[in-house]
């Protein structure tokens, strides 16, 4: 039994839920009583709303909640008897009121108390509204009551009652079943009026937990499991009824399976009923017109689906009616009606949802977005030249790029598109660009039914198994032990592997992880390169991609894909972002979820690469004995270099007439952009010797940091390794860490931040360069 | 001794307080979330106490007393009414309709165990 | 009228520990488990319970007590908390005991270090001390160190 605190903290988690609810509705059918919408039920739906929560608030103590539902709840009741009408000017302000319950009801949740914002100008206007009407109305009764109430008994029996005894019997001997519904002064409307819009709780559905819904899955997995050693058992034993069971008993766990799923799942409308409030106060704010029409409310998805789209949706909304929709006149002068129309439009397609939101506003003109994103030196002109249309389209979703003239204060919040953009990604989904000068701008969004339960490839390393969700897999790669040794390279003590091409950073997952390899394969940190470890076998690489950046994640095995369930991770275990989850394989055991980008980011794959090098300088100033894998090359006869391959984007050739200038600065087009060079001899002293540049081509290292990249150019590359490296200070010259034996030779290693700010002083400072998104 | 008590609420919020209260006093509780619903748990089966909210969506609670006291089984049933309006108009209106009691909104834990104390004589 | 109190009983490394039986969900034989690697030590692994996964962690290593002989293998005392159901790793279940507040005492000041922190009091039997483990706090750990960063 919970102690009375648990239990008042449980029913204000409940009266938080439900309010939420009633505001919403109240919301929805405020806004149609707006547009003169309203069915004579709509008025008692918006009353009950507050009504139960001043109720409710009441007998918890909420004394703010109370008291200020309290006056709203006298107005509308006024309304709802006839004896005021309501007012466009009262709905404005009933619609703030409900704002204000909200955000008492937001302080309470997060502060655990109502918190001491006053409300007093608002509740005023409220009373006006009320004492202002219903003198007009000649009824003065309707003023707030409240002191009465205090000062009349709060319970009593009717048998107590000095009340004008009318009859305790019943009036009427109507059949208790089934209930007939009776229309008397009481109900001030027909109740179950079938039009009456928005879901209606207690008619034919009820209230089930999200953790009951939980804990079926959760049975229905275990059921699963048996099935599947029931079925296998079966095979063995060969005896037909038994085989017949258990196939009877295979499809109705799988469909007991996907009905438990299924509920799991919530209409879209969920988010949406929102929006007619949104698209209104915006509309109101910029003094433009806007119908909002709303198809497919019906779609389901999982609900930490709904969660997860809420934000991003919003934000879209906000913008196709501030960016979108022109103000009235000029829509009639392109011929247009006055009011705008917003287009939410969701439904399945090909195991996804998909969902739309269209305007029929000014549409954008790539000429203009080109020009903006070349203002903020995000292209250039060349490449601008180059960009079909949807690429220019897609330029909104680039960091830092606003089509609007000047930030407004209703999306000019800081959160760009290119948040819309990475919130949707994030949970597997895309979205996408259409627009027509003049017609208007489509945005679709696609995104995947579930997320509880994915699609994930199954691979095993160091004895245990995990799980890779498939929408960070791009391909699998599998190189016999001889090709291995060619297709991955060491460059600058990091394993790489060229694919078509590409240089893709390797990391192991053994090595990541700590785990022990099987013991088949040799043991770990014996061997100077990665490869040879494992140069027996052959070498099962998973091509993964991470926040736009793609690397290799070698494994000891490659299993099979599968439908798993995702299960959050506990408390203790939230630390470790190398995991997103844990599922429970078909053999009943646990196995992890990994999640890519965290992994990448612990295997120092992508991005931080100057995080890295930081720390690369003060693990080989301390002793310390890890490993580094070291690009080696030359910038003419007799030095040696080296950087980490953490640092290394790519390693390139160009022909020596693709330099061209810029400024000061030599420069080649390179994948769309302008790559600065910097010539290391230049800025090396140790190396007297001046760069002997073959005539034709040059050897350029290609190093990129948040999004800026510059070209080394180097004499040749010669290797390379995974060495513990023994930093030598004493060996500092200008562009130079310190020196080391590496493979027996005595080896620089570069200061590339030095450098670069030697080169290019900017370099650290500036915006990011475009990236354009291949 | 324990008695069978229905209460009947649209706000579960509201549903789950008076549920905890009085079964912390020993009675067993049965919940249900408007008129029709109550009707339809009570239609073949006694409680010693109804406790219902007034304003409810599909059948409010006078409707709700109106439709026990018309059936066999209810016609004496102590009923209360949880009302957050006081005025002598609905407590008239509830006392025509054959209610028993009736509990102002909002109210405290203790007055909510004395009326059915009262009602049920214990 | 003294009030008593019924606690789940377990051995590590030779002391008798007790939780408060209505902390208890389920006492189950040794399960098969899969580790999480960069976890904390403490954090033995996780196991499968009837669809739910719940985390395992070695009461040994939680107690700073010495390790565990590989070939004995741990019994699961399943406790609630709140963070849902969470496993502790034991040598050996005990009885189910019912203790007298009157005898329960303020942990002794002999205790040191973790066991300090974790045990919330003591009941002296015949033979031996029975240490009482505040579950809540067993259960929560540090946050995982991560190695490497």
């Amino acid at each position: 039994m919970p102690t009375n605190d648990e239990l008042q903290q449980q029913l204000i988690k409940d009266l938080l839920i439900e309010s939420a609810e009633g505001l919403d509705r109240f919301d929805r059918e405020m806004l149609s009583l707006e547009k003169g919408e309203g069915q004579p039920e709509t008025l008692n739906v918006v009353f009950r709303a507050i009504h139960t929560i001043k109720g409710t608030a009441g007998c918890l103590g909420l004394s703010k909640v109370e008291s200020v539902a309290h006056v709203g709840e006298n107005l509308l009741d006024a309304v709802r008897s006839g004896k005021l009408s309501l007012t466009q000017e009262m709905i404005g302000t009933l619609l703030c009121y409900a704002d204000a319950l909200r955000e008492i009801l937001k302080c309470l949740e997060s502060t655990g108390n109502e918190g001491d914002k006053d409300y007093s100008a608002l509740l005023q206007k409220l009373q006006e509204h009320q004492v202002a009407r219903t003198t007009e109305a000649t009824t003065p009764e309707a003023c707030p009551a409240k002191a009465e109430t205090s000062a009349s008994p709060t319970w009593g029996l009717f048998d107590d009652d000095p009340l004008p005894v009318l009859s305790p019997k019943p009036e009427s001997s109507l059949p208790a079943s089934p209930p007939t519904r009776t229309p008397t002064a009481a109900e001030s409307g027909p109740e179950r009026e079938p039009a009456m819009k928005g879901p209606s709780v207690s008619d034919s559905a009820i209230r089930v937990s999200v953790d009951q819904l939980d804990k079926l899955m959760n049975l229905v997995g275990e059921l699963v499991l048996a099935r599947n050693q029931i079925v296998q058992y079966s095979g063995l034993i060969q005896d037909n009824s038994l085989i017949a069971a258990s196939q009877r008993l295979n499809i109705i766990t799988t469909e007991l399976q996907e009905g438990v799923m299924k509920t799991r799942m919530q209409p879209i409308g969920n988010v949406w009923t929102k929006f007619p409030r949104v698209v209104r106060d915006v509309a109101h704010e910029l003094g433009k017109k806007v119908q909002l029409v709303m198809q497919g409310n019906e779609t389901e998805l999982d609900r930490t689906i709904i969660e997860a789209i809420k934000d991003p949706l919003t934000h879209i909304v906000r913008n196709a009616i501030d960016h979108g929709i022109e103000m009235p006149e000029a829509r009639a002068v392109a011929g247009k009606p006055g009011e705008g129309t917003l287009l939410l439009r969701a439904f399945h397609e090909g195991g996804q949802v998909n969902i739309e939101i269209m305007d029929d506003g000014r549409g954008m003109h790539v000429a203009k977005l080109k020009e903006k994103a070349m203002q903020k030196l995000m292209i250039t002109a060349e490449q601008a030249s180059r960009m079909s249309d949807r690429e220019a389209l897609n330029l909104i979703f680039l960091p830092g790029f606003s089509t609007a003239e000047k930030i407004t204060n209703v999306s000019g919040r800081g959160v760009g598109m290119d948040v819309v953009k990475t919130n949707i990604e994030k949970i597997g989904g895309s979205v996408d660009i259409l627009s027509e000068p003049n017609s208007g701008t489509t945005i679709k969004i696609k995104i995947p039914l579930t997320l509880a339960i994915i699609p994930a490839l199954v691979v095993t390393s160091g004895g245990e198994r995990f799980a890779i969700p498939q929408v960070s897999l791009l391909e699998l790669v599998r190189l016999e032990s001889d090709q291995a040794l060619k297709g991955i390279q060491m460059l600058s003590g990091s394993p790489v592997y060229r694919l078509r091409g590409q240089l893709l950073p390797l990391c192991y997952l053994n090595k990541e992880l700590e785990i022990e390899a099987p013991a088949s394969s040799a043991p770990q940190g014996q061997s100077t390169t990665a490869p040879s470890s494992r140069t027996s076998d052959a070498v099962n690489i998973v091509i993964l991609q991470a926040d736009g950046r793609q690397f290799g994640l070698v494994v000891d095995e490659i299993n099979d894909t599968e439908e798993i369930v995702v299960k959050p991770l506990s408390k203790q275990l939230k630390g470790l972002t190398c995991f997103a989850g844990a599922t429970i394989m078909g053999d009943g055991r646990v196995a992890l979820i990994l999640d890519v980008l965290g992994l990448a980011q612990h295997a120092n794959v992508i991005n931080e690469v100057r995080d890295r090098s930081m720390g690369d300088k003060s693990k080989s100033g301390s002793g310390n004995t890890n490993k580094q894998t070291l690009l080696l090359f030359d910038v003419g006869k007799g030095s040696r270099l080296a950087i980490p391959l953490s640092m290394v984007a790519r390693l390139e050739e160009f022909p020596r007439d693709r330099i061209e200038h810029s400024g000061t600065h030599r420069v080649v087009q390179y994948r769309g952009l302008i790559l600065p060079l910097i010539r290391v001899a230049d800025y090396v002293t140790a190396h007297g010797v001046a760069e002997e540049e073959s005539p034709d081509i040059i050897q350029v290292v290609v190093y990129s940091e948040e999004g800026r990249s510059v070209g080394l150019v180097v004499g040749s590359i010669s290797d390379i390794v995974e060495e513990v490296v023994n930093v030598r200070r004493d060996a500092r010259g200008q562009g130079i860490l310190g020196s080391a034996v590496i493979q027996d030779r005595i080896t620089d290693l570069l200061d590339v931040s030095a450098i670069i700010q030697a080169a290019d002083p900017n370099f650290y400072s500036q915006k990011p360069a475009l990236e354009l998104v291949a | 001794m324990g008695k069978t008590i229905i209460t009947v609420d649209d706000a579960s919020t509201m549903r789950k307080m008076i549920s905890f209260t009085l079964k912390a006093a020993g009675h067993e509780i049965l919940e249900a979330g408007d008129g029709v619903e109550a009707l339809t748990t009570l239609k073949d089966r006694s409680v010693d106490l109804v406790i219902t909210d007034v304003n409810m969506p599909n059948m409010d609670g006078i409707t709700l007393t109106r439709n026990l006291r018309a059936s066999q089984l209810h016609q004496k049933t102590p009923i209360i009414l949880l009302t957050t309006e006081s005025s002598p108009e609905k407590k008239a209106e509830g006392k025509a309709a054959g209610a028993t009691g009736w509990v102002v909104k909002p109210f405290q834990q203790e007055q909510l165990l004395a009326v059915v104390a009262k009602v049920l004589g214990i | 009228m003294s009030h008593t109190k019924q606690f789940c009983t377990f051995f590590i490394d030779g002391h008798l520990f007790g939780v408060e039986v209505l902390k208890v969900q389920e006492v189950i034989r040794y399960q098969e488990m899969t580790r999480v690697p960069l976890a904390s030590r403490t954090l033995q692994g996780l196991i499968n319970l009837r669809g739910q996964i719940v985390t395992a962690i070695d009461l040994r290593r939680r107690l700073e007590l010495p390790p565990r002989p590989t070939h004995q293998l741990p019994m699961n005392v399943v406790v609630r908390s709140e963070e849902g159901a969470v496993s502790l790793l034991v040598d050996e279940i005990g009885d189910v005991v019912e203790m007298d507040d009157d005898v329960y005492e303020r942990p002794p000041e002999t205790l040191r270090g973790v066991s300090r922190e974790l045990v919330t009091g003591v009941y002296k039997l015949k033979e031996r001390l029975l240490l009482i483990l505040d579950t809540e706090k067993t259960v929560t750990l540090q946050a995982a160190p991560l190695k490497g960063a």
